[in-house]
């Protein structure tokens, strides 16, 4: 009978979001049909043309893999009751130790130099984000602000180096030198850019679940995440729940700018992670901060992106009109998971 | 002629089964002060949320004027002329005095702006014509405890206000103060308005009020005109009669000092009064120390004190004569404490958690494989304690779903099962009902044949008069009373003990 219960609960979550996902769509057609002289091609493009060829279908997976480690960042913070609103720079700043270590190793030793340029990006996210989990534990410093503010000065050096001194001449981008292809991923969708990056992914989620759900420090986690004053008084290590989390969410998302080098952008490219980090935020609230959510929640947000760029390839809406129709969608869906995090957080106090 | 009437007001609390008010009647003359006094939990809240419209009562009417009147919410309260000022101040601190007073009826400018000229000369000549001395253009911040209050007060004044309620407005002033604040509460009874004072310090009754309404559980036990009582009169009419409680205590023997408390002081920020001031207190293996006293006068800090959530000014804490002073909650869980605490919805679970989760919260580490929680043996711990405890409810539903009762067995049930030589119980009853409290007193009882030291904290007299053996009294953060319960201690004494008119100097 509780089980029951359980099952019309998580039913009556996912009405809603349905709803809003039908009422979005709705909009976006009516959109569609008042700014595009062909709407029928638009939102064809717009909605199917991410499945119609295998460049594009892969292209989009491709897309949802960095929203899915920073999804699962966000989630472990916000299961903590910690928020990190750094992601961008430990995305960026990710990307950039792990071209670094790619260009200052000898190429020879592909996957120890691979890995050891993404235990690098997973530091440098690491140690970003758990600087604000200590400034809050010794003086009370709002890691809401602190993450964000480290974050924005981080980015303003990472683009130092990529249009400094790695800079390459040679390529007229902005863009540091290329690494060597022996750290590329391997491809395994051609002639899209998807690769194994993409297993990886769905591995993190996984793992993230089990942390959070079956392990002993994802206990205490989530107790502190629900209620600090409860967890001070059971005797769990309340203050090193502020560093832990915030860690762990630095991991991942320097962990996500690391696999976009290695699998997709093969250099650091100036501004290329920018919006992974925020919208990291948006698959998390999506996904209702569950790990194993937030990898749909990513497909459905690169999907958004993708239908975008078809449509705009392909019929005659402009750059604006479609991220305006992305947006409504976005907003959308986005304001409809908020509101029920927010009205959670309403029953708890 | 009675100014407001309230009749045969009735409130159920569906949660836990309490009945805050039953058959209320309560009269209130034009231009009085009246005192509503009574101990906590006794309904004196609940009525007045009722006439400020914060609470819906199940039956009863209100008449004001000697016309009915529908009060259902604070904003229609205002309408009639009723004002409150809260026990915590609802302030804002970085708004101007102002700014605070007319937040909500701003006077605006072309329809959108705040016309803060505007709002300052009018709150000031609300000001003047109260004859208070403050500047309007004052950050609420800078102000003292006793000039918030006066902002608390000119605000009601200024949405013309004819019925202001006090809720405890002297509990956190300081002896100066509360003068200036019974000054000013007089000067606005001579101009017309009539107050209504809630408290429960039986001087400023005498001094203040002109009647007094004593409740007691939920019903008005006494009306009088406040000159013709004495406060021991109004003191027994408080506490009232001892309840027979079932309780069997059995003699125990007593054995070595488990916690003591030597000279503890706690100052709070800003107070000029210490929380806490030289507490001596000794809890021996078998021994049941309750420790009674009003809300508001160090039970609570005590609590804190000991749990290890917060720490001493100064003064030491032993557990088996080593020094605990130091500890916090996670290095006392170590040793052993074992705390059911006042707060049970905050502090004592996580009410979106499971009952299941909410059991092992002190004790998962006896749950793990490299790391890894084990579910099911969590479960069948949790399992069995709900039988033993007869827990109602699948330990995987979340805690918040249970009763008030069950919820507060899940929490005994939890700090029993910890291996513990000490524990301390706050407010184990509070807000439940005959049987649960029943259980929870045999429990009580089981654990202390056992030899084990119970430190138990209460407001509720017939509580500690049932179970301890030695009985404390606190009352303005000082021990002022050490009593062995032989039998022989009466309700009336301890309760004089609790509201300050007796004291032993120790």
């Amino acid at each position: 009978m509780k089980r029951w219960s359980r099952w019309r609960e998580l039913l009556a979550g996912t009405a809603g979001l349905s709803v809003t996902l039908g009422l979005s769509f709705l909009i976006a057609v009516a959109l569609i049909l008042l700014l595009s002289k062909q709407p029928l091609a638009t939102i064809r493009w717009f909605f199917i043309g991410p499945f119609t060829n295998k460049y594009y279908l892969g292209n989009m997976l491709n897309t949802a893999v960095p929203l899915v480690f920073t999804g699962l960042g966000i989630a472990v913070a916000f299961k903590s009751s910690v928020f990190n609103l750094g992601g961008e720079g430990q995305v960026y700043s990710g990307a950039l130790v792990t071209t670094v270590i790619c260009l200052a190793l000898p190429a020879a030793n592909g996957y120890g130099g691979g890995l050891a340029s993404l235990a690098g990006a997973m530091a440098c996210g690491a140690v970003l984000a758990g600087l604000s989990g200590l400034l809050k534990m010794k003086w009370g410093t709002d890691e809401l602000i602190s993450t964000f503010l480290i974050s924005s000065a981080v980015g303003f050096i990472v683009n130092y180096f990529i249009t400094g001194p790695l800079d390459d001449p040679a390529n007229n981008l902005l863009a540091s030198y290329a690494i060597a292809p022996q750290y590329f991923l391997a491809g395994i969708f051609p002639p899209s850019r998807l690769n194994v990056s993409a297993g990886f992914a769905v591995l993190a989620a996984a793992a993230v679940f089990f942390l959070l759900n079956y392990t002993h420090t994802g206990y205490e986690m989530r107790m502190c995440g629900l209620n600090r004053e409860f967890s001070r008084y059971g005797g769990i290590n309340v203050s090193a729940y502020v560093v832990l989390p915030l860690v762990l969410s630095g991991a991942l998302h320097g962990l996500a700018g690391g696999l976009a080098v290695l699998g997709t952008q093969h250099m650091a490219v100036k501004d290329f992670s920018f919006g992974m980090g925020w919208n990291g935020i948006a698959v998390s609230l999506i996904a209702k901060n569950n790990p194993l959510a937030v990898v749909p929640a990513a497909v459905f947000f690169a999907w958004l992106e993708a239908g975008a760029k078809a449509a705009m390839l392909h019929s005659d809406v402009t750059f604006e009109i479609a991220a305006i129709v992305q947006s409504v969608i976005f907003y959308l869906v986005t304001a409809q998971a908020l509101y029920g995090a927010l009205r959670r957080r309403k029953v708890r106090l | 002629m009675a100014y407001l009437r309230m009749r045969g007001i009735t409130k159920m609390y569906p949660e836990n089964n309490v009945l805050a008010n039953a058959e209320v009647d309560f009269e209130v003359r034009r231009n009085e002060i009246h005192a509503l006094v009574g101990e906590n939990g006794a309904g004196k809240s609940t009525l007045m949320k009722i006439l400020y419209g914060l609470e819906r009562p199940d039956r009863g009417g209100i008449e004001l004027e000697g016309r009915p009147v529908h009060i259902g919410s604070p904003l229609e309260a205002g309408r009639l002329g009723i004002g409150m000022v809260h026990q915590h101040f609802r302030l804002i601190p970085d708004f101007t005095i102002a700014e605070n007073v007319v937040l909500g009826v701003e006077p605006v400018r072309r329809g959108l702006f705040l016309d803060r000229e505007k709002a300052q000369a009018s709150v000031r000549a609300v000001i003047q014509e109260y004859g208070f001395s403050i500047d309007p253009s004052l950050r609420v911040r800078e102000l003292t405890v006793g000039q918030m209050q006066v902002v608390e007060i000119i605000k009601i004044l200024y949405r013309r206000a004819q019925l202001l309620i006090l809720d405890e407005p002297t509990s956190v002033l300081t002896a100066q103060q509360i003068q200036k604040l019974f000054l000013t509460l007089r000067h606005l009874r001579d101009i017309g308005k009539t107050v209504i004072i809630i408290t429960h310090k039986l001087g400023e009754v005498k001094e203040i009020s002109e009647r007094v309404t004593v409740m007691r559980a939920g019903r008005v036990v006494a009306v009088r005109d406040t000159a013709e009582v004495d406060e021991r009169e109004l003191s027994r009419l408080m506490v009232g009669k001892a309840a027979s409680l079932q309780v069997r205590r059995e003699p125990a023997a007593r054995g070595r000092a488990v916690l003591e408390l030597r000279q503890v002081c706690l100052l709070g920020r800003g107070q000029d009064h210490p929380l806490l001031d030289r507490v001596d207190l000794t809890v021996h293996a078998g021994e049941l120390v309750g420790v009674a006293g009003v809300g508001g006068n160090g039970l609570a800090e005590l609590e804190d004190v000991v749990s290890g959530l917060r720490r001493v000014s100064s003064g030491r804490i032993l557990h088996d004569g080593q020094e605990i002073t130091r500890l916090d909650a996670r290095e006392l869980r170590r040793r052993g404490l074992a705390y059911v605490p006042a707060d049970r919805l905050h502090r004592g679970s996580s009410l979106t958690s499971s009952v299941m989760e909410n059991m092992i919260i002190a004790s998962h580490h006896r749950f793990l494989r490299g790391g890894v929680l084990r579910r099911r043996q969590a479960e069948g711990f949790a399992s069995r304690l709900a039988e033993r405890f007869s827990i109602e409810g699948d330990p995987r539903v979340p805690i918040g779903t249970l009763s008030g009762g069950n919820i507060q067995k899940v929490i005994l049930a939890r700090e029993l099962a910890s291996r513990t030589d000490f524990i301390l119980f706050s407010e184990p009853t509070w807000g439940l009902d005959v049987a649960s409290s029943e259980f929870i007193y045999e429990r009580i009882m089981e654990i202390r044949g056992q030899g084990l030291a119970i430190l138990l904290l209460s407001s509720n007299l017939d509580e500690i008069l049932s179970l301890a053996d030695t009985l404390v009294v606190m009352y303005r953060g000082r021990v002022v009373a050490r009593l062995a319960n032989s039998g022989a201690v009466s309700k009336e004494l301890v309760g004089e003990y609790m509201l300050g008119l007796k004291e032993d100097r120790p």
